[in-house]
């Protein structure tokens, strides 16, 4: 069991104005350089639990601790979490900040008082890391959709944090620009950042994810490797998250081949069972 | 329109030039244009549109319609330059300034040779002095003029609020017609009184959208690590033109010619 990198200990939490609590009695542990994902309905406290893992809100019952240690909520200590934790919005516009895209991505750099020579240097890298170079020049909405995206995720990386959080990184992108994330995705996690990913798409997941978190109101109901949390069929379904494709296709399959008996079915059946599920 | 006019001020053909240079140039030419008569006036007019729609490659058609903007304006404050009213008595005090006019019970209402001049002349200073800041408008980002302010000195503040109500009009703009689209094609704009409707509630979701946006924006802002100014560094690919700067020192030099002779 590897270390955890972040780790939420009864965290209760309620946004000002709704009845019902976004986190109720959370305990989470997100494990070291492992690709984990994070599945479960609309409202089950996704983006809350982001925010309170940048430091952005504060709990009001329980704490959270980054490394073993508390989070202390005084600037200096919120500064040096921010740059180990980087959080990539759902809706790129929000954290955009400048007019064009080579300052954007300059602007954490200078937050963290870099000087301005490896600014410029660390900027070229991360333009030419994410092929937003012909962009550099370009404001920023002039851009669509996809290369927002890929902007927002730039302005992220270049600070190289340990920890990656991403709010559906894959919504409303078509399949090349999904396939291009992934890619980037596999040369970040090489690079030794875990990174965690809150997403809709369970077969996404299911390539992707060495770990695999589900939430339900705001509390944790299962996790594990994906073969362990999609094989317990009955607690997603009541959940209404569903497997993804493969498993059902699988099952189907074993149950079909079950119910005609045909001779070589038993190994048949067995092989396929312990490939998938 | 502003989507459009800001696209071409990022891709025009004078837009390597360093902005520096552009601004410098068309101030000058602005005072120039401020100081001088008429003709020289026309000739600054002609010489800026010059630049902006044959070296910059900004599209006429775009350049008239805004100079027409303009001139509409102009031709709003047209009357109240040219038409005098004096009572009966003192007709004698201006009778040759009138070139014609109308008694209307004890006044005397009449078009004024000296108000066609200082129409006239108000008209070709006009067309000066918005070719210059056309010229700025389409060839100069906005980006860039915020760049030069904060190198000029001005307080950070400023550039930072600029920077800011920058990126926002066009978010503003994008959910105005967003929310407006989405009105139409729900026949929000059949009636009159309907169509006032539709447009209180786009006001109102405009309002509160902008709130939320805020509310989202310093989120983003601060999980970037904002602490307290926003920086950013701007690597500066310019290019000097000489064939520009030399043409650019040249007319100036003409014209103050021309504003002695």
């Amino acid at each position: 069991m590897s270390q955890c990198l972040i780790e939420f200990v009864d965290i209760h939490y309620t946004y000002p104005g709704s009845s019902q609590p976004a986190l109720n009695g959370l305990n989470l542990c997100i494990p070291a350089r492992k690709k984990t994902a994070l599945i479960g309905q609309n409202g089950c406290g996704k983006t809350t639990l982001f925010l309170l893992a940048n430091g952005l809100v504060k709990p009001q019952g329980g704490k959270v601790y980054y490394q073993g240690q508390p989070l202390v909520y005084n600037r200096r200590h919120l500064m040096e979490l921010r740059q180990k934790v980087g959080l990539v919005f759902q809706n790129p516009e929000q954290q955009i900040v400048a007019s064009t895209v080579e300052e954007d991505i300059s602007y954490g750099l200078c937050n963290l008082g870099l000087p301005d020579k490896e600014i410029t240097q660390r900027v070229e890298q991360a333009l030419s890391e994410f092929r937003l170079t012909e962009f550099a020049g370009k404001p920023v909405h002039h851009l669509s959709l996809g290369q927002k995206k890929r902007v927002s995720l730039a302005d992220v990386m270049v600070l190289q944090p340990e920890l990656l959080l991403l709010d559906e990184p894959t919504a409303y992108l078509d399949q090349l620009y999904t396939r291009q994330l992934m890619t980037t995705l596999k040369k970040i996690d090489a690079a030794g950042t875990t990174i965690l990913m809150a997403t809709h798409d369970l077969n996404l997941v299911y390539r992707w994810a060495d770990w695999i978190i589900v939430l339900d109101q705001g509390r944790l109901v299962l996790e594990g490797t994906p073969k362990d949390v999609f094989s317990q069929r009955e607690i997603l379904e009541e959940l209404h998250l569903g497997v993804p494709l493969i498993f059902d296709l699988v099952s189907q399959v074993s149950e079909f081949l079950e119910s005609e008996s045909l001779a070589t079915t038993p190994l048949l059946i067995e092989r396929l069972r312990s490939l998938f599920l | 329109m502003s989507l459009q006019l800001d696209t071409l001020a990022y891709t025009n053909q004078l837009q390597k030039l360093p902005p520096e240079h552009k601004l410098v140039f068309a101030l000058v030419v602005l005072i120039i244009a401020l100081c001088t008569h008429p003709p020289v006036q026309l000739l600054i007019a002609l010489w800026m549109s010059l630049w902006t729609v044959v070296y910059a490659r900004i599209p006429l058609g775009i350049y008239l319609r805004i100079v027409y903007l303009a001139i509409l304006f102009l031709i709003t404050s047209l009357p109240a330059l040219v038409i005098n009213g004096v009572s009966l008595t003192d007709l004698a005090l201006i009778k040759t300034d009138i070139w014609r006019g109308i008694t209307i019970g004890n006044y005397y209402l009449y078009i004024s040779y000296s108000g066609i001049h200082s129409s006239f002349t108000i008209l070709t200073r006009s067309l000066a002095t918005i070719s210059c800041l056309y010229f700025v408008m389409l060839t100069v980002p906005f980006v860039e003029i915020l760049a030069v302010m904060l190198r000029l000195g001005f307080p950070a503040i400023l550039t930072e609020l600029l920077l800011l109500m920058y990126r926002f009009i066009f978010i503003l703009l994008t959910a105005a017609s967003e929310l407006w689209t989405a009105q139409q094609s729900r026949i929000g704009y059949r009636t009159w009184r309907v169509s006032m409707h539709s447009l209180s509630l786009l006001v109102g979701q405009l309002f509160r959208r902008t709130i939320e946006q805020y509310h989202q924006f310093s989120l983003g802002l601060a999980a970037r690590g904002f602490n307290g100014e926003i920086r950013v560094v701007n690597s500066r690919r310019y290019q000097t033109s000489k064939r520009y700067a030399v043409e650019a020192c040249v007319g100036c030099a003409v014209l103050i010619f021309f504003s002695f002779y």
